[in-house]
């Protein structure tokens, strides 16, 4: 099974962290990195969305894990995908 | 190959009532032992190759406890593709030496063998082959065409498509399996 | 012939029985994830686990799978595996012991005559794969000197004891009774410890202890020069070893002796880093680091390399979720390659 990011919005308390942590996100848009939302053309992997974490395009993702690092909640994850 | 098969069974049970694969060994073994005195090998040269009692050969050799049964069907046996042939054969004697001789001596076709650059030794054809003709060297399959049966089950497993086998017909006509 | 795969732990082995015993195992904790089996393997049936999954969380996967459907047991990946992860074993025979099949050249070396054991390179060896043990010398054959502490005028206050920087005074410390009424039963002097400093002597408030270094004033005429030797030894565990050049570069007097196993260039494009720090976690060779700013508003470059240390097994490049680094391997050094087939999937994990 591979590995792939897994959301739990459930656990989310909507901190934005991995976000903004997210180098792919800040490689598509420096404002994110310096911790303002993105605008709506900017191809992000996960945003937060209405308080809770939300998947926009997971096939973006390099797996590198620093979003799950920074997540003070596991509400975001590297898992086996069933 | 399956139609041939369920005529093989069909003729065990219309003709004899049972057959036992032992019978039908004895008839394959029957046939090898005719193609050998053909070839000019004396009994115990066919008793020594077939590893059976040198009585046992003079018997076969005179129509002697054999049913002519048992070698009809032996006869449809070695008839079959020579994938079938030689899967049936090892099938029936559950040993790969004795098949490898049995098929060797009652195949009637020869084969040219060729091994594609692109072969990277995998040995898998080395473990599938009943006849031990495959040997790896140097990083690559080599065939020998005096063993080989034609039988394709290397060619099949191989997972680079490196191995050719063609059909080598009296008439100087190849055929690429 | 039947092929089954058995998963140990972390550990796999694929195994098929048939004409010849072909068995390929894996390590895991010898994985550096960096993917050059994947990209040899002529069935596509080895898949790396991310690197980054692998060293921010945990997992409880191993590094790779091997889909034993697909593997054919051909041996690639045992034999272009820089780190031993791999091996793949016929009739019980590693491949990598066998003529026919290339064995890449990398090695690590310490020459023992040259090796002065002063374990920098131990210290400096990205994977705790080098051991220096060293035995020192006896200090008190180092050192020559006489040193009395006259009992009578010591008045036991201790200053002495405090201040050695060798601990070789000890004082009896007691409480005073109304039958001996002394701060202390004895002061001893440890001469295998003493280094005649004279700190004591001139810390003394009571001018108690006589000492006198013989080094200092006649130099070192009474110095066995054997007993000053160091003695040592050096090992390096191969399995362990990535051949990544550390020792040969840190080493103080050229004792160690590398070779690498790939040549090649590592590109980073600092535009394009956002410094997640993937790529120096997954890294086995230490070559990646972000460098720490030199003065109040200086900007250092984002990623600092050194190639000196990298060998070009790609595993940053794979790492990376942003696509900042680029490796580029331009030559594989390993013994002959006797089959076409080997040699075009040697060259396909050259460049990039």
């Amino acid at each position: 099974m591979p590995i792939g990011l897994k959301l739990y919005p459930e656990l989310c308390h909507g901190c934005g962290n991995c976000v903004i942590a997210c180098p792919v996100n800040s490689a598509n848009s420096p404002e994110i990195a310096g911790g303002k939302g993105p605008t709506d053309d900017v191809e992000v992997i996960m945003i937060v969305e209405d308080g809770e974490i939300t998947m926009r395009n997971s096939g973006l993702c390099g797996k590198c894990g620093t979003c799950a690092e920074s997540c003070p909640v596991d509400a975001i994850r590297l898992e086996e995908l069933e | 190959m399956e139609i041939l098969y369920i005529k093989v069974k069909v003729s065990v049970i219309n003709t004899h009532g049972v057959i036992m694969p032992k019978h039908i060994v004895s008839g394959l073994r029957y046939l090898a032992a005719v193609e050998l005195r053909k070839k000019g090998y004396t009994q115990r040269e066919i008793a020594e190759r077939l590893v059976m009692d040198r009585s046992t050969v003079s018997h076969y050799l005179n129509g002697r406890n054999i049913s002519w049964n048992s070698i009809e069907i032996a006869d449809v046996i070695r008839n079959l593709c020579p994938r079938d042939f030689s899967i049936l054969t090892y099938a029936l004697v559950k040993d790969k030496e004795k098949t490898r001789n049995i098929v060797k001596i009652c195949s009637i076709r020869k084969y040219e063998c060729n091994v594609k650059n692109t072969c990277i030794a995998c040995g898998i054809c080395v473990d599938v082959c009943f006849m031990s003709a495959i040997v790896l060297e140097d990083l690559k399959a080599q065939i020998d065409p005096n063993w080989c049966c034609g039988c394709i089950l290397c060619g099949e497993q191989c997972p680079t498509n490196s191995i050719e086998i063609k059909e080598v017909e009296d008439n100087g006509d190849n055929r690429t399996y | 012939m039947e092929t089954t795969e058995l998963i140990e732990g972390k550990d796999i082995s694929v195994e098929r029985t048939g004409e010849e015993e072909r068995k390929l195992e894996f390590k895991d904790a010898l994985c550096a994830s960096c993917g050059l089996c994947e990209k040899i393997c002529p069935v596509s049936a080895i898949e790396v686990t991310p690197a980054g999954a692998m060293v921010r969380t945990e997992q409880d996967v191993s590094k790779i799978d091997i889909d034993e459907n697909k593997c054919v047991l051909c041996g690639m990946c045992s034999c272009i595996c820089p780190f031993e992860a791999l091996d793949l074993k016929i009739g019980g025979e590693s491949i990598k012991d066998m003529e026919e099949y290339p064995s890449l050249l990398k090695s690590a070396k310490i020459s023992e005559d040259t090796c002065i054991y002063c374990k920098a390179c131990e210290t400096a060896c990205p994977q705790d794969a080098i051991t220096i043990a060293r035995q020192l010398p006896e200090r008190a054959k180092l050192v020559s000197g006489e040193i009395e502490i006259d009992k009578e005028t010591c008045v036991d206050c201790g200053i002495c004891e405090e201040m050695c920087p060798a601990d070789a005074i000890t004082l009896e410390h007691k409480f005073p009774s109304s039958d001996d009424p002394t701060v202390s039963s004895d002061i001893i002097v440890d001469k295998d410890k003493c280094v005649y400093c004279l700190v004591c002597k001139k810390a003394c408030p009571v001018d108690a202890i006589k000492a006198v270094c013989r080094i200092c004033s006649y130099g070192d005429y009474d110095i066995n020069p054997e007993d000053s030797e160091i003695v040592g030894s050096s090992y390096i565990d191969d399995e362990l070893c990535v051949n990544c050049g550390w020792c040969q570069e840190i080493c103080p007097v050229d004792a160690a002796e590398v070779t690498k196993p790939f040549e090649g260039t590592l590109t980073l494009n600092q535009d394009l880093c956002q410094g997640c720090e993937t790529c120096v976690m997954a890294c086995p060779c230490n070559v990646l680091s972000f460098p720490q700013s030199t003065e109040p508003g200086k900007k250092p470059e984002k990623l600092h390399k050194d190639e000196k240390y990298c060998i070009y097994c790609g595993a940053c490049q794979k790492a990376c979720p942003v696509g900042a680094i680029d490796v580029e391997r331009t030559k594989i050094n390993s013994t002959p390659v006797r089959s076409k087939s080997w040699q075009k999937a040697f060259d396909s994990v050259k460049t990039k």
